[in-house]
């Protein structure tokens, strides 16, 4: 692609100032499907584990009564002088017994994926955050921002205040969605909530910075705006939930350094396995529509079928003389008729 | 801004955006109807033909003010501000019916939305009316008074 097309640079009072070339990995092919397999695998990697303890519910002396004693088999806490003797014990279906199948710690939590399909899904999301009906898809209120992808003047990187941060969103239309994320905070729904994930948030929008020099401790207080480094882009941040098109706000530097980090020395973009996907400008070119045959014209409709014992334009088709031979036979007896009388 | 086609929009926005709402039909199994909110969609269905999203070449009409008003996608390829143009329908019914078909049909501007179109501008003119109090009077036959 010789010809890349530009991108409009806006300054941090929301006017166009410059622009700046489309950088490569914004034409990477658009795959749903490679990024919700390395989401949900990625999504698995910061997980803790659980297990309940080892001894639980073997910590009993216990053993089975055997037969003839009119109980249940299961094995029984032996001893006297307390309710506890003579429980079932160990058993899953017991009270105090141990539970089917123990979770162990060493269940599998973290998911390996690999590289190359990790750099395909981040190139992937990065090309959808820059479609703009991908990120209005995705849910962002972005009918205020000037142009997708949203690049900024690189001296955002130097915001030290979120009050400064907050008229820079505004000016350049990104505040509605910082609004949506803001009026979206409800209680979480379930036992999340009692273990220190009280509520809930929808994502707003996402600041790519170059170098942090101020960047992130200015945005981060506002709700729903998230922060990341160029260098370590984050398919979680990018595709939340393995749906691509996050609202994302770049810094002049960062888009200019996504040309090293995606490039002949850097990371490979992917390529796409049809280089024209409009399946309209495909069918109706010159090229396609030059070999086709004309198309069948079928206008005929096929009619009711009529009984031709009791439709006699119907048995006519079928037998031409049988008008001929109907008005002979009436003729005939008309004559019979006279004759008679 | 990269130019995506259509197609590979609807594939990828098919199954899940944000305007999608989906119905149960005759029974929780079948007939699930999806419809869509979002603003250039005439009939509100979830379909390709329809989708105000996969699409470069979208037609909404809507609401504004007492009057409705015909969106109409424009080929500004990057900007979402200047991506929809709007045609204020003021005037009268008959005159809006021509402007309708005027800047769909005759400049082939998807033609095939045209009957849409005009059903919406129908149902959008009647609620404004209602919603100004604008009652039609219900002639009385004769031999009844």
């Amino acid at each position: 692609m010789t010809a890349r097309p530009v991108l409009s640079v806006f300054s941090l009072t929301g006017e166009k100032t410059a622009t700046t070339p489309l950088p490569a990995v914004f034409e990477a092919p658009i795959r749903p499907d490679i990024v919700q397999f390395v989401h949900t695998n990625m999504n698995k990697n910061n997980r803790q584990a659980y297990a309940v303890s080892m001894k639980a519910g073997k910590q009993v002396s216990a053993s089975s009564w055997g037969t003839g004693r009119a109980v249940a088999r299961i094995p029984r806490v032996g001893g006297g002088g307390t309710s506890r003797s003579g429980q079932g014990a160990f058993g899953n279906m017991c009270r105090g017994g141990r539970m089917f199948a123990p979770t162990k710690t060493w269940r599998k939590w973290n998911r390996k994926i690999n590289t190359t399909q990790k750099r395909y899904a981040v190139a992937s999301a990065l090309a959808a955050s820059a479609v703009p009906a991908l990120v209005m898809a995705r849910g962002h209120k972005v009918d205020e921002v000037p142009e997708i992808p949203l690049v900024l003047d690189t001296s955002l990187e130097s915001t030290k205040k979120t009050s400064a941060a907050k008229d820079i969103l505004a000016s350049v239309g990104a505040l509605d969605d910082v609004e949506k994320a803001a009026a979206s905070k409800q209680v979480r729904a379930g036992k999340g909530k009692m273990r220190n994930r009280r509520y809930t948030l929808r994502r707003g929008p996402l600041v790519i910075y170059n170098e942090n020099d101020g960047v992130a401790q200015a945005f981060r207080n506002l709700p729903g705006v998230e922060l990341c480094c160029v260098s370590r882009l984050n398919l979680l941040q990018l595709a939340p939930g393995g749906h691509m098109g996050r609202f994302c706000i770049w810094s002049q530097a960062a888009v200019e350094a996504l040309d090293t980090i995606y490039g002949p020395e850097g990371k490979r973009i992917p390529s796409a396995s049809m280089t024209n996907a409009d399946l309209a400008r495909l069918i109706n070119s010159d090229e396609i529509q030059s070999v086709l045959k004309p198309a069948m014209c079928n206008d005929k409709k096929p009619l009711r079928k009529k009984n031709a014992i009791k439709n006699i334009k119907a048995l006519e088709k079928l037998d031409p003389y049988a008008a001929a031979a109907r008005l002979a036979e009436t003729r005939a007896m008309e004559a019979r008729a006279g004759k008679k009388s | 801004m990269v130019q995506v086609s259509n197609q590979l929009l609807w594939e990828v926005v098919k199954n899940n955006n944000c305007f999608m709402k989906k119905v149960n039909g005759r029974s929780r199994r079948s007939g699930t109807m999806r419809f869509s909110v979002e603003k250039n969609n005439l009939r509100s269905i979830s379909s390709y033909k329809h989708s105000g999203i996969a699409s470069t070449q979208a037609v909404g009409i809507a609401s504004k003010n007492d009057s409705a008003v015909l969106y109409t996608k424009t080929a500004s390829k990057c900007a979402t501000t200047t991506a929809i143009a709007e045609i204020p329908l003021n005037k009268p019914f008959a005159k809006v019916v021509q402007t309708v078909e005027k800047t769909l049909s005759d400049n082939y501007y998807r033609r095939d939305l045209k009957n849409d179109a005009l059903a919406k501008f129908s149902a959008v003119y009647q609620a404004n009316r209602r919603a100004k109090g604008v009652k039609k009077v219900v002639p009385v036959k004769k031999g009844r008074a």
